[in-house]
């Protein structure tokens, strides 16, 4: 049997939105189903991934730390566009340890975009 | 013949995308295609209150969703999470926060993120308006 | 696969494109619809659509370049969605 595929497209910075969050919920959902999923970061997206984040200053929820965890719930192909890196002057190792976290670049992006059954923004 | 579903994330009376995804839904029935389910989650959720009165020569978004999911039993679905985030709280969620009301337009449901999963599983397209 | 973008906020057509296949579909509904009306897009031999609802409602059906702008209008909007085979919102 086909399992429909989903990537979730994080493309904004955090906290200033909830789409991290509730883009992070329904990736989590959708691995309870045994949908393969993919978590892509693109544009601003790659902030959500940054280390050393402190909400709490804000008293505002640090959901990077579940970032950490998606490959506990099955989600091992969490992947960062590298011209995004490259545009706000980050690199991979700033980012937090995730197994399974690789850079790739816009072009792999985009067949990965075109293979995917559902992508999801926010 | 399609079975669509549509997610739904935009606020209603602040942007377009309500308005959006309920002519798309009207236009995707009168082309006789089914639509399984409206799945609203982020600020989408809104648009669940009963409690809505838009001027009286504007759409009323609850309204004409309702009007349509009892003309065509299409079930309407509202997130839990971003339900209760957002104050859209029907009366057993109402009870379970102690809340001192409830305010669930009766034509919706509300329910988890799996009713999206599922729904992109069950249908042929799945649109979102955000 | 063949998808079709949909766009509804005009900056958001130039930080798609980058992840947009030669063989997809773009279309622009709600605000975005003021981009069909200026310049000329950077598209990659996709093939353009905007949504004429939405440009009779902002006053600009008569300034889209129709020489790049497929019109389209909501049956046609549909019938899209049905003949690109994933719909993909760029919010």
């Amino acid at each position: 049997m086909m399992n429909k595929s989903i990537c979730i497209v994080f493309n904004k910075a955090p906290y200033g939105s909830q789409a991290g969050r509730e883009l992070l919920d329904i990736a989590l959902m959708a691995a309870a189903f045994d949908m393969p999923i993919t978590a892509l970061f693109v544009e601003q997206g790659v902030y959500q991934l940054l280390k050393g984040q402190e909400p709490d200053i804000l008293d505002i929820k640090n959901h990077s730390a579940t970032f950490k965890a998606l490959p506990l719930y099955g989600i091992e192909d969490i992947l960062v566009e590298e011209d995004a890196l490259q545009k706000f002057n980050l690199n991979v190792q700033e980012l937090v340890e995730i197994d399974g976290l690789k850079t790739i670049s816009s072009s792999h992006a985009q067949s990965l975009l075109a293979n995917s059954d559902f992508i999801l923004t926010l | 013949m399609a079975t669509y579903s549509l997610l739904v994330t935009a606020n209603p009376y602040s942007s377009q995308g309500q308005l959006s995804a309920i002519q798309f839904a009207k236009t995707l029935l009168e082309q006789g295609h089914e639509l399984m389910r409206v799945f609203f989650y982020a600020d989408g959720v809104l648009v669940a209150s009963r409690l809505h009165a838009p001027p009286a020569d504007e759409i009323n978004l609850t309204k004409a969703w309702a009007k349509l999911a009892i003309e065509k039993d299409i079930e309407l679905i509202a997130c839990v999470t971003a339900a209760n985030k957002r104050g859209i709280v029907n009366v057993a969620e109402a009870e379970r926060n102690a809340l001192t009301g409830n305010n669930l337009d009766p034509a919706f449901e509300i329910s988890g993120l799996g009713q999206l999963t599922e729904a992109m599983l069950n249908s042929d397209r799945l649109i979102t308006f955000g | 696969m063949k998808s079709l973008y949909i766009i509804n906020q005009p900056q958001k057509l130039n930080q798609a494109l980058p992840f947009i296949s030669e063989q997809d579909g773009i279309l622009l509904i709600e605000d975005a619809v003021v981009v069909a009306t200026y310049g000329s897009v950077q598209a990659n031999h996709q093939t353009l659509y905007v949504l004429v609802e939405d440009l009779i409602a902002r006053g600009l059906k008569d300034k889209v370049g129709v020489e790049q702008w497929n019109l389209v209008d909501y049956p046609q909007f549909v019938e899209l969605t049905l003949q690109y085979d994933k719909s993909v919102s760029w919010l």
